[in-house]
């Protein structure tokens, strides 16, 4: 045992029930080791989730900057470098707000009264990832329930384009195939686990099924299930390249559990048939409620990402890609979304919150990133460090700042704070906060010259 | 302490699988997406660190295909799509088999070749884009190298990047 | 700041002015009997003026709202506007966003409206949202009726300890009463299933929705809440359904009322859904006599109508597999949203179209409920917004309740389906409201029904909560300008909130945070802290999140109006 680490026992005291601020799983029952008011050992998360709280320090963004003429970043004060972005962001004629998915509601308030001021375009991470699905569920409807649910009554969980072991460690821990549930008290006993992925992930590893089917056979696969709930015979010996006996049999055994749930990931959403294959899953799902029940969920993968879904909804009436640059919100996919802009080249000046689009970004998008000026808030020194011009480090949601969420249940959680943020950083609220006042002053200023 | 380490990826490269025509170039379909490993490095913090080269700066590859090309592990392959190249770790798939696709952790390199087009649904197309793979010897480039070589945002004279000094694997700033 | 509003005709039903020319004045936000000199005037000569609106059931803020805008963005590009220098942008028709909600209601001289159904899990949400909501009072009732607890307590009859652990969870979620939505159905509706009628017990819990909701208003009665069991029946929506209905209310019937505030032991809401005669819907017809009846012969029941506005609307309610039935007969999209322990909810957009036989009888049933409940202190107005259609239409509603011509017309000139006056009696109606019935089924009533003290009249010393509409009373005919008094009630001439002018002439003028209704029970502190300790475990085991992050903090509620009420007094 190679890597055996010895538990932490040298600590002063511990924070219990803390919010893990990686995936959209949202444990909120960390305990956190502190000593000299640091995190220094992390109880019940796993590797993702623990990575993060036990942050690389070396990288941690501690002071503000700005890019000078000679092509390299250096330090300011806070004054300066604010100042700096609201005059980038006043000054803008098709700014894009982007990120948000790691930041708190609290946050995305004053970001979207700043948007509304300057007429931004507000979107997030969904952009990239289960954007595809939202707009399925604008086809196909949206039939979901909270993680309890499922971990009580579920006896099937299936994970569709999703690896969950990677992405969401503790999905299946916590909530769906191994937790005893008050109609489930065996737990995974209880319950029959499939995997439809092409590849043989770790999460088919762990399942009763693997449903290998081919690349990009997604749509294939579900249709021949559909057709075999309404009772149709199948014509082809191979649907996806699975034989159609093993399809009519898992269509049966569908029909046949008290309480099924799907999941699906971006192997999904990130195949050519994109929406289309979402919307399938959500038609065969909304087909097996009439023999028995089941769900879906959208595996979200950043603690917040629904979140921003959510407040954009209730505060403008769409979720992602929300264009105010008329002076009322437009969403159009495929029009008002990130890359999308980008691509276009429409977009004069980007700011990103909580996200890392050097790191997840098409090199086609981050191109016009390149020649533009990029405002960074984040906590971390990132790929999209490399290409900002001004840089304002904010501090850590449930561990340095407390803050809501909602989890990809939908479910709300206010993250609490466990520690204090190093001095030099300013919460992203403040931050966000700040250089609204600072653009409305602009505004206001530029306002007075004009009606002179 | 780190969370980043990752299990021995097996040995299983045989060069004598009898339908290993060792060849050139191999056409294969590029996945990407996220891994735990790139996914903990990312978040920890560390991109500008050797350990996220090592994690996403990575080809996950079928021994089988590995062997047609005669690499092992930690061999450099360039990658080559429509929308660019990036030279990446060949690296013995846990996943396999899967003959004829590759698997690029989400990251900076990935980015480099996949394909920004939308298809007006907003989100890119991160998955089953076509590309070739062949052996070469230039060497995976860190985070900040990488982010400097591609999208030259800040480099004035685009023909000397590559005798440029490396930005190594620590933040580079002016401190006040 | 002081005000007189001058000259306008009065319509105050709880103190019993009645069109009277007078005077209203209010002081530092509240209506004073006398001001100074220096008071400011607003002339409204023969302008109505009257209470600000109470709703007393929609669905305004939460997880369903937001399910409901996050996959219909073709309803909220229905009412998109530009922003103004006072307001946000605004959009949506059935499903505004937050502003757009606060602004419509506010230009509409309303100022408290109750949302309805609020999963304890999930209220943080709502709190988030009903911050969002500006110009209006929210008060949020908590979803009990599928309660894991409640459906145990109630087996058990153990009433004092369910009124313990209704006291705690309103703590929890900081809500101000108790919903019931489809008891032991939502439940059901866990296994895709459902219950019929009020005697089909639950899956596996073995209790009955009669054992529910006879537990829960006890308990309610026991804890002398302000407001009664709030209750949506079994069956909604099922052709046959209103013996349910008259059950369920008269099981309630001898429960002893421990309040002095309000009348009522249960709210029946959207009573609409729950008047169907019939087998199915190849025979439906209306059931609003029983309904009505039962009604007026009896004191203990209020209800509110539930009407249908005849427009494309979204329904979503906590009776999930009413939803679901309601997908399978229309093919419209379907979205459901279970909320572990607690509830289930259901979403799906509907077309209620005049030229449909069964929208239409839906119409006139609502309509027959307001014309035949006898006392308007015992009917509100509602569309349980935005079920039946969206709360912007109540002027609508106002013009065909004030006009019996106008209902004749729509039934002549086919705007509705003959099944309208065919399968009810819609047709031999001829009673019309007047102003001071409009003013009770939109004021009065429904504070009397919660238990409001400080609002719903102008008495000195309540809130100043004001309407004022550019009708003069006195110069119209109703009956014969039903469009007239639409546009009169959809636009303001002032709303007045806690004394600050909100609207003036139709537009928004100025916008107030909202502020949050709930009830703090005192007196059970011991059985509450013994009932937290038994379920601990079992909410530990059964719940995805930690007690810790399940209740609301305070900072979710950062302008509560907090209701205390004396356990057993
Ligand atoms: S599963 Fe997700 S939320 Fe839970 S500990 Fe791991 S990373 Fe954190
Ligand atoms: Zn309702």
């Amino acid at each position: 045992m190679a890597n055996y680490e010895p538990p932490v026992t040298d600590y002063d005291s511990i924070v219990e029930n803390c919010t893990c601020a990686f995936c959209g799983c949202n444990c909120d029952d960390l305990d956190y080791l502190i000593k000299d008011g640091h995190v220094v050992g992390v109880r019940h998360a796993c590797r993702l989730g623990a990575s993060k709280i036990m942050e690389d320090m070396d990288q941690r963004l501690m002071v503000p900057m700005i890019r000078g003429e000679d092509g390299e970043l250096a330090e300011t004060d806070w004054d300066t470098a604010l100042d700096k972005a609201a005059e980038l962001i006043a000054g803008a004629i098709r700014p894009i707000f982007y990120g948000w998915s790691e930041t708190s509601i609290e946050t995305m308030h004053h970001g979207l009264e700043l948007g509304e001021l300057v007429g931004a375009v507000l979107d997030n991470q969904a952009t990239i990832c289960h954007g595809p699905s939202l707009q399925a569920v604008q086809n196909a409807g949206y039939p979901i329930s909270t993680l309890g649910e499922v971990k009580n009554r579920a006896d099937m969980c299936l994970y569709t384009g999703s690896n969950a072991m990677n992405s969401h460690p503790r999905h299946m821990a916590r909530y769906s195939t191994f937790p005893r549930g008050y109609f489930r008290p065996r737990g995974r006993f209880d319950r029959t686990v499939v995997t439809l992925d092409p590849k043989y992930s770790d999460t088919a590893k762990m399942s009763d099924i693997w449903v290998g089917f081919e690349q990009n056979g997604d749509y294939e696969f579900y249709n021949a299930i559909r057709a075999v709930l309404k009772g149709k015979k199948l014509q082809k010996e191979f649907i996806s390249g699975i034989p159609k006996e093993d399809v009519e049999e898992l269509a049966e055994a569908m029909k046949n559990v008290q309480f099924g749930a799907l999941f699906f990931g971006l192997g999904l959403t990130h195949t050519l048939s994109k929406q289309r294959n979402i919307d399938i899953a959500i038609q065969m799902v909304a087909d097996l409620n009439s023999y028995t029940k089941w769900i879906l969920m959208p595996m979200r993968g950043h603690f917040n990402v629904n979140g921003f879904n959510i407040f954009m909804a209730f505060e403008t009436g769409f979720p992602y890609g929300v264009d105010f640059a008329r002076g009322y919100q437009r969403y159009m996919n495929g029009e008002t979304n990130t890359i999308d802009l980008l691509t276009r080249k429409e977009c004069d000046v980007f700011m990103v919150i909580a996200a890392d689009p050097g790191a997840h970004y098409p090199g086609g998008a981050i191109k016009h990133l390149a020649e533009i000026p990029v405002i960074q808030v984040d906590i971390h020194w990132g790929p999209s460090t490399e290409i900002a011009d001004v840089v304002l480090p904010g501090s850590f949601v449930g561990v340095e700042v407390g803050g809501t969420s909602y989890r990809m249940d939908g479910v709300p959680i206010w993250m609490k704070k466990a520690i204090d943020k190093p001095e030099s950083c300013r919460d992203d609220e403040w931050i966000i906060k700040e250089l609204l006042e600072r653009v409305k002053k602009i505004k206001a200023e530029q306002g007075a010259l004009a009606s002179k | 302490m780190t969370y980043v380490d990752k299990p021995a990826i097996p040995k299983v490269v045989k060069f004598d699988e009898p339908n290993a025509k060792l060849r050139n170039k191999l056409d294969v379909m590029l996945n990407t997406g996220s891994d735990i490993y790139q996914g903990a490095c990312k978040k920890r913090g560390s991109t500008l660190k050797d350990e996220y080269r090592k994690v996403a700066g990575v080809a996950y590859m079928d021994p089988k295909d590995m062997a047609k090309l005669g690499v092992s592990n930690w061999d450099h392959v360039k990658v080559i799509s429509d929308w660019g190249e990036v030279v990446v770790n060949a690296a013995h798939s846990r996943d396999a088999p899967h003959e004829g696709t590759i698997f690029i952790p989400k990251g900076p390199w990935a980015n480099v070749v996949v394909s920004p087009e939308t298809y007006c649904c907003c989100d890119p197309t991160y998955k089953g884009i076509m590309c070739t793979v062949e052996k070469t010897d230039d060497d995976v480039l860190l985070m900040a190298d990488l982010m400097r070589a591609v999208y030259k945002k800040y480099v004035k004279d685009e023909e000397g990047i590559k005798d440029l000094a490396t930005l190594g694997e620590m933040p580079v700033y002016k401190k006040l | 700041m002081e005000y007189v509003l001058k000259n306008g005709i009065v319509y105050d039903p709880a103190n019993k002015v009645a069109g009277e020319k007078k005077d209203v004045m209010f002081k530092d936000g509240k209506i004073v009997d006398s001001v100074s000199a220096d008071a400011k005037v607003l002339d409204v000569t023969d302008k109505i003026v009257m209470p600000a609106g109470i709703d007393p059931h929609a669905h305004v803020a939460g997880p369903k709202l937001v399910v409901g805008r996050i996959y219909r963005p073709e309803d909220s590009r229905k009412g998109v506007t530009h922003k103004t220098d006072v307001t946000r942008s605004e959009s949506g028709f059935s499903i505004p966003s937050c502003p757009s909600t606060g602004y419509r209601y506010s230009r509409m001289g309303y100022g408290t409206v109750v949302e309805a159904a609020v999963p304890p899990l999930e209220a943080k949400h709502t709190h988030e949202e009903i911050n969002s909501i500006p110009n209006l009072d929210i008060v949020p009732l908590s979803l009990f009726g599928n309660n894991w607890f409640v459906l145990q307590y109630a087996k058990q009859n153990q009433i004092e300890d369910l009124a313990a652990f209704v006291a705690a969870w309103l703590k929890i979620a900081k809500c101000y009463g108790v919903k019931i939505v489809n008891p032991c159905g939502s439940e059901a509706w866990g296994w895709g299933m459902n219950v019929h009628g009020l005697d089909d017990p639950a899956p596996y819990w073995d209790v009955t929705g009669r054992e529910v909701v006879t537990a829960l208003a006890k308990a309610n009665e026991m804890l002398g809440m302000p407001h009664s069991v709030h209750v949506h029946p079994n069956d909604l929506g099922h052709p046959g359904n209103y013996p349910t209905t008259v059950s369920t209310m008269d099981a309630l019937k001898d429960i002893e009322k421990n309040s002095t505030v309000r009348g009522q032991t249960m709210h029946l809401t959207h009573a609409q859904f729950h008047a169907y005669g019939g087998t199915s819907w190849r025979d439906a017809d209306s059931g609003a006599d029983h309904i009505a009846d039962y009604v007026n012969k009896n004191d203990h029941i209020t209800i509110d109508v539930g009407q249908v506005t005849l427009d494309e609307t979204t329904t979503m309610t906590a009776d999930a597999p009413m939803e679901f039935d309601l997908y399978k007969l229309s093919g419209l999209k379907w979205a459901n949203k279970d909320v572990e322990l607690e509830t289930a909810a259901g979403i799906v957009p509907v077309i209620y179209s005049g030229k449909a036989p069964v929208n239409s009888l839906q119409w006139a049933i609502g309509l027959e409920l307001f014309l035949k409940v006898n006392d308007p202190w015992k009917v509100c107005l509602t569309t349980d917004h935005p079920n039946a259609g969206p709360f912007i239409r109540y002027p609508r509603i106002i013009s065909w309740l004030m006009s019996n011509e106008r209902r004749q017309e729509m039934m002549d000139n086919r705007e509705v389906h003959p099944w309208s006056h065919r399968r009810t009696s819609l047709a031999s109606l001829e009673r019309e409201y007047d102003f001071n019935e409009i003013a009770t089924i939109t004021r009065a009533g429904p504070a009397k029904i919660y238990g409001f003290q400080d609002r719903g009249a102008l008495t000195p010393g309540y809130n100043a909560d004001i309407a004022v509409f550019d009708i003069n009373p006195n110069d119209i005919d109703p009956s014969r300008n039903p469009e007239a008094i639409e546009k009169g009630f959809s636009t303001a001439m002032y709303t007045i909130k806690d004394g600050e002018i909100l609207v003036k002439d139709g537009d928004i003028v100025k916008v107030v945070k909202s502020q949050t209704l709930w009830t703090n029970v005192k007196g059970m502190e011991e059985q509450e802290k013994a009932v937290m300790e038994r379920v601990m475990p079992d909410f530990t085991r059964y719940y995805t999140v930690k007690f810790e992050n399940y209740q609301v903090h305070d900072k979710y509620l950062p302008n509560p109006i907090v209701t205390e009420v004396q356990a057993g007094k």
